[in-house]
């Protein structure tokens, strides 16, 4: 059985709506008008445990009210919801021991009291036996690097730290599931490295299933290998990293370095249709095509025309590739156009 | 219930006052002021007519005014502003997501810093004692145990309305003109200002009416035996009814507004 399972999951807002001005707030103080909003519009998802899953999508999508239902904060307009057995809202408290959350914008610990007493509460409230609670404490103490501010008030220390910290109190408890809402938000370069290799090691060695939503895909990257891409409510993507890549991110680019600027670019714009070429002088990209073209057949049609002393190829950015299908660019509900296209299109030389 | 986690959230809110011990003790420096012009004010007052007055002798007086200053300086660090923090910065959602009853944490942080409040109360209590001499103390071991009983009360009345006021965080912003609106009629209505006697016969049934007079004024007239056996029960009964009442309906208030917020939205 699955830890997650979530069918036909909805979640409507009722927003009120007001005309601008004194005289739209005195009209929406006598006649009150409400307009309905799908944050989140019968999505199916499906978690198995020990899966790390990201979950995306633009502002608004309906990623965090999503989250609010699983930790059953949220109670959901209609659909079936069940983690780990349970139906979130309705056991609220029994779900809440099973899980680990960290909001990155917001902190649990205790903003006036050192950290290791907020630790020391999370041991008292989740029941954590005493010797589990030692070994957690002492491991994520060293993976963390929480030692040096362990005695300073949360309010004390640096967002980096307090990340470090608050992450260190979700798995205190040893929680199956843990939510992870934006935790690399505000993060240097350092802290985010060692947050992502402490969530991945936690999947890894534990069993425990992560999602997360993040609009750093560097996030994704190392941690996940399931994505789930949420817009308008709804889900338009759910599959592994990889395929992700494969079937959508089709668009390579070659950097020649030249020893000196080409004659002449139109044998070479010739001998590559359908590729975007761009040349400054001593250097020159070819934007291709990879199920048109291998990299092998892009250097042999520019190498006779010109000396390359170097070359190297950018793999596509899962960061370009999100972007588009938020822009609407790339739709990914139609898998079958990227298969068809596997097979080299246009003949080389033809 | 886990009576664990509360006492560990408790505990973890008397650290937050040693945290904040200038502010608590500039606050203590307030109240001070406040309770000797209280005295003297009062002093005055018996000084214009000896005797008894509104049924009160000098010493009796004296001892409502510092049963009324030790209850007032119970549970200061509770108030409605910060439930208007939680909502405001979405904690609500942080505390939804543990295990544990919120009103029980409320509570827990609540009653965590009352053992220093109470020390730090009976000492300057005791130094207007020495300053001012002479206090009515009770006539009767009895009325004391039931006094206790009635100061109990009288805190668990504070927290459920205290507690029932903070949820209007829901709804508005601005907590501070909602705790200074409370803390004017509390001290109005409970006898901490002017003991229920003194007022006029329908100021008398509004309070009689209220909640409030559970808070200062049942524990001082129970600890000076103002009151007879029946009247003492009726009284400490109607507190409990009160307390009980309010703490009850504090829950249902907060969980129609956690549906409000979590079936329709913020």
């Amino acid at each position: 059985m699955p830890l997650i399972e979530a069918i036909g999951l909805t979640k409507k807002f009722r927003q009120a709506v007001k005309e601008p001005g004194l005289v739209g707030s005195l009209k929406h103080f006598f006649t009150r008008q409400y307009k309905d909003k799908l944050a989140v519009d019968h999505i199916d998802l499906s978690v198995e445990a020990g899966e790390s899953v990201a979950y995306l999508g633009p502002n608004g999508a309906g990623k965090s009210t999503t989250i609010k239902m699983l930790t059953g904060i949220l109670v959901p307009t209609s659909g079936s919801l069940i983690v780990d057995g349970l139906v979130p809202h309705e056991k609220r408290q029994q779900n809440a021991r099973n899980i680990g959350v960290v909001f990155g914008q917001r902190t649990q610990l205790w903003w006036d009291i050192p950290v290791i007493e907020s630790f020391n509460l999370a041991r008292d409230m989740y029941e954590i036996p005493p010797k589990q609670y030692k070994a957690n404490l002492a491991e994520f103490t060293e993976l963390l690097g929480l030692a040096e501010f362990m005695n300073l008030p949360a309010g004390k220390i640096s967002l980096g730290q307090r990340m470090r910290a608050d992450l260190c109190m979700a798995l205190l408890h040893d929680p199956k599931m843990l939510y992870l809402d934006e935790p690399t938000i505000g993060l240097d370069i350092a802290v985010k490295d060692s947050i992502r290799k402490f969530i991945r090691s936690r999947v890894e060695e534990s069993g425990t299933t992560v999602m997360l939503t993040t609009h750093d895909l560097g996030d994704i990257e190392d941690i996940c290998n399931r994505i789930v891409i949420i817009d308008n409510g709804k889900i338009i993507h759910d599959g592994d990293l990889a395929a992700l890549k494969d079937n959508y991110a089709r668009d390579r680019v070659i950097h020649f370095q030249l020893a000196r600027p080409p004659e002449s670019m139109a044998p070479i714009c010739a001998g590559l249709p359908a590729c975007e070429l761009t040349n400054d002088g001593l250097s020159l990209s070819v934007r291709f095509d990879r199920f048109q073209f291998a990299a092998g057949e892009i250097a042999a049609a520019v190498m006779p025309y010109v000396e390359v002393l170097d070359f190297r190829i950018d793999e596509p950015e899962v960061e370009d590739l999100i972007r588009k299908v938020y822009l609407g660019q790339l739709t990914l509900d139609a898998p079958d156009s990227a298969a068809n296209a596997t097979e080299p299109a246009v003949p080389l030389g033809a | 219930m886990h009576l664990r986690k509360y006492a560990a959230i408790a505990k973890a809110s008397l650290e937050v006052i040693f945290v904040y011990r200038a502010s608590f003790a500039l606050n203590m420096v307030g109240t001070v002021f406040y309770v000797v012009a209280m005295f003297y004010l009062w002093q005055t007052i018996f000084l214009g007519s000896p005797g008894a007055l509104g049924g009160f002798t000098w010493p009796e007086m004296k001892a409502y005014l510092l049963v009324a200053f030790l209850l007032n300086s119970l549970m200061t660090w509770f108030d409605e502003w910060v439930m208007g923090r939680d909502v405001r910065e979405g904690r609500v959602a942080v505390d939804l997501a543990r295990p544990i009853d919120y009103q029980t944490k409320r509570f827990a942080e609540a009653v965590g810093p009352i053992p220093f409040e109470l020390f730090s109360a009976l000492l300057v209590g005791s130094v207007v004692v020495f300053v001012f001499g002479g206090i009515a103390l009770p006539t009767d071991p009895a009325h004391f145990a039931l006094f206790i009983v009635s100061v109990a009360l009288a805190t668990l009345l504070k927290f459920s309305i205290i507690y029932c006021v903070s949820m209007t965080a829901f709804w508005t912003t601005g907590m501070t003109g909602i705790v200074v609106g409370r803390v004017a009629i509390q001290n109005l209505f409970s006898g901490a200002l002017i003991p229920l006697v003194f007022f006029p016969d329908w100021l008398r049934a509004i309070a009689a009416v209220l909640p409030f007079q559970g808070l200062v004024s049942t524990p001082a007239l129970t600890y000076l035996g103002k009151m007879d056996g029946p009247t003492t029960a009726l009284m400490l009964g109607i507190q409990a009814v009160w307390a009980f009442g309010l703490l009850l309906f504090g829950r249902l208030l907060w969980r129609g507004a956690v549906k409000a917020v979590t079936i329709n939205g913020g």
